[in-house]
């Protein structure tokens, strides 16, 4: 039979392309999407991490410092009052501005700082160049240094505007281009404001009471763990769920389909043989078995492909934009069960409609 | 001796839209192990439903169909695609091979079907077939490669390998030149001589029937002569 199978898939190479090649769609929808979401997720996770602050200060309404808002709402004479509480080691008022990346795919963002608080929080230094002094000068961090082939002197645009860099600094922490906060708010139009305050306490074993001071003194705002930022980031990005549910759903459908009608026209073509079949004394199991055997080792095909066109895709992606993969197994063989389940599901009205035909007339089948 | 094929009343009835065409009424035969049958009638005389009836591929609408010891009438589909698989080799016209396998992947498959999904080759048997049906040297082939004599005796093996209780020939010399109607007829003829094969074969071809031991004349669904 695995020779009946073998030779089935080559007499008809471009069938089988097709079949292959929408199994494929289906693996590297999955993967490429779901590695994305989750590279991108970690990768400022990472960023946010290493600001080092363990708590975050925001009013209602500003966002979370990972979603796209460039709202500046939160007055930054909260930075005081935030200083004073027990426990509180430094402060550090931070506004973000999202803009398209610069390669015209995703989203970017960039901080205004205040230099010095956010330094003594985050530890980040400047390895060339200096700190920015006017509204026209920023810093960036090393990977967006390498990554856009900047370095000091070279401009890059924000605001629709070019900004000059005047230095790099490192590690990265936050978004990786970086501006005065003075300069943002004169941007942005909103003076005295910033969209969150890190805070930084003198235990970070202490940090939930340091939280529930915060909530107790200023009431009223949001205030969160930033290691809980970590955890409940996935559900920070309003749709993700539903957007990672979706890709999989048309993923299944997609392979489901294609392999139906590759098989429908296969068993269809075929009618005489599966006549010759019956004729042997083959049963409908054996049939069936057949099918969908043949299908299965498309699907297998398809998924090999389809692995092997989302890691090139991955890495093409990486050089050619600011977007961060992350493949996880999880993901990996979620795509290739969803893979494998379109050829049997797909395989399966075809294979039953061979293994019912009558078998005088399917010999009789010109 | 008991007969490894017999049918009782055996009819069958068409329903092509609101009329109900009769292709068999009432045919009682008896087919001894290791005869050689030859079912001869004008077109649309019933000899290929009695073919198909015989062979478990259609169900009679009355009567008996006993092949060694089994009513194929009297079961389920399922039931009668099993004692096909055990009992009953077929031969057809158009020689029915896989176009996409080779010879012997034909072969292969016939004993892979035979054997429920288990692989069950017996060599020895192999060779003998082959050697008698002179096919050693071209089991590599597939089909196309083969003339059409050569692929009726490929069908021959496959039908025959697995040592069906009768072996069932519709017009196996339908398709051929008087060169290789005659092999192929003296190749069946050697089969049954020789391996004993009990085989029933429709012909319109007198010099095909000629070769057999008995001849069966057919008429509008009925036996004539035989």
């Amino acid at each position: 039979m695995d020779s009946l199978i073998i030779s089935n898939i080559c007499q008809r190479p471009t069938r089988t392309l097709v079949s292959v090649a929408g199994v494929a769609l289906g693996v590297v929808l999955v993967v490429i999407n779901t590695g994305l979401v989750r590279g991108m997720l970690n990768e400022r996770m990472m960023r946010e991490q290493n600001i080092g602050a363990e708590i975050m200060f925001s009013r209602k309404g500003a966002g979370s410092p990972l979603s796209p808002s460039s709202v500046l709402s939160l007055d930054v004479r909260y930075v005081d009052r935030l200083a004073k509480i027990l426990g509180v080691k430094a402060v550090s008022p931070v506004g973000r501005y999202v803009q398209t990346g610069s390669s015209g795919i995703g989203i970017e963002q960039v901080d205004g700082i205040d230099f010095q608080s956010y330094t003594a929080i985050s530890g980040l230094r400047i390895v060339e160049g200096r700190v920015f002094q006017a509204d026209d000068e920023v810093i960036i961090d090393e990977k967006k240094a390498h990554d856009s082939k900047a370095g000091i002197g070279s401009e890059i645009q924000v605001f629709g505007k070019r900004l000059k860099v005047v230095g790099i600094y490192a590690p990265v922490s936050g978004s990786r281009i970086k501006i005065s906060l003075e300069s943002l708010q004169r941007l942005l139009s909103s003076p005295n404001k910033c969209q969150f305050i890190y805070v930084k306490c003198n235990d970070p074993e202490n940090q939930v009471e340091v939280l529930k001071r915060i909530n107790t003194q200023l009431p009223g705002n949001i205030v969160v763990l930033t290691r809980d930022l970590v955890l409940g980031f996935g559900n920070s990005i309003p749709g993700l769920d539903g957007f990672v549910k979706a890709v999989l759903a048309l993923s299944t459908v997609v392979s489901t389909l294609v392999i139906l009608l590759a098989m429908y026209t296969t068993i269809t073509e075929r009618t005489r043989e599966i006549g010759i079949l019956k004729a042997l004394g083959a049963s409908k199991r054996y049939i069936v078995g057949v099918i969908e055997k043949e299908a299965l080792a498309i699907s297998l095909i398809g998924v090999a492909v389809g692995l092997l066109i989302a890691w090139v895709a991955g890495w093409g992606i990486e050089r050619a934009t600011s977007l961060q993969l992350e493949y996880h197994w999880t993901w990996v063989v979620v795509a290739t069960l969803i893979g494998l389940a379109a050829g049997v599901i797909g395989a399966l009205y075809p294979a039953l409609r061979a293994a019912n035909q009558d078998p005088v007339k399917a010999l009789a089948y010109e | 001796m008991n007969p490894i094929l017999q049918t009782e009343d055996l009819a069958m009835t068409y329903h092509v839209g609101k009329v109900d065409v009769p292709a068999l009424r009432g045919v009682n035969l008896a087919v001894a192990p290791g005869e050689f049958v030859a079912v001869m009638g004008p077109s649309g005389c019933g000899k290929s439903t009695l073919l198909h009836i015989l062979g478990g591929l259609l169900k009679p609408t009355s009567g008996r169909v006993v092949v060694d010891g089994e009513d194929l009438a009297a079961v389920s589909d399922a039931a009668r695609t099993d004692i096909r698989r055990r009992k009953i080799g077929f031969v057809f016209q158009r020689f029915n091979l896989f176009p996409t396998l080779t010879a012997e992947g034909n072969l292969r498959l016939a004993e892979h079907i035979h054997g429920n999904g288990k692989r069950q080759e017996n060599d020895e048997t192999r060779r003998e077939i082959l050697k008698l049906l002179r096919l050693e040297n071209k089991m590599r082939h597939k089909p196309l490669e083969l003339s059409g004599g050569e692929q009726q005796r490929v069908a021959i093996a496959r039908a025959v390998i697995n040592h069906p209780a009768i072996l069932l020939a519709d017009e196996p010399t339908g398709n051929l030149d008087s060169e290789n109607s005659a092999i192929v007829l003296r190749m069946l003829a050697q089969l049954n001589r020789e391996l004993g094969q009990t085989i029933v074969m429709i012909t319109h071809n007198p010099e095909a029937a000629a070769v057999t031991k008995r001849t069966i004349e057919m008429r509008d669904g009925m036996i004539l002569k035989g």
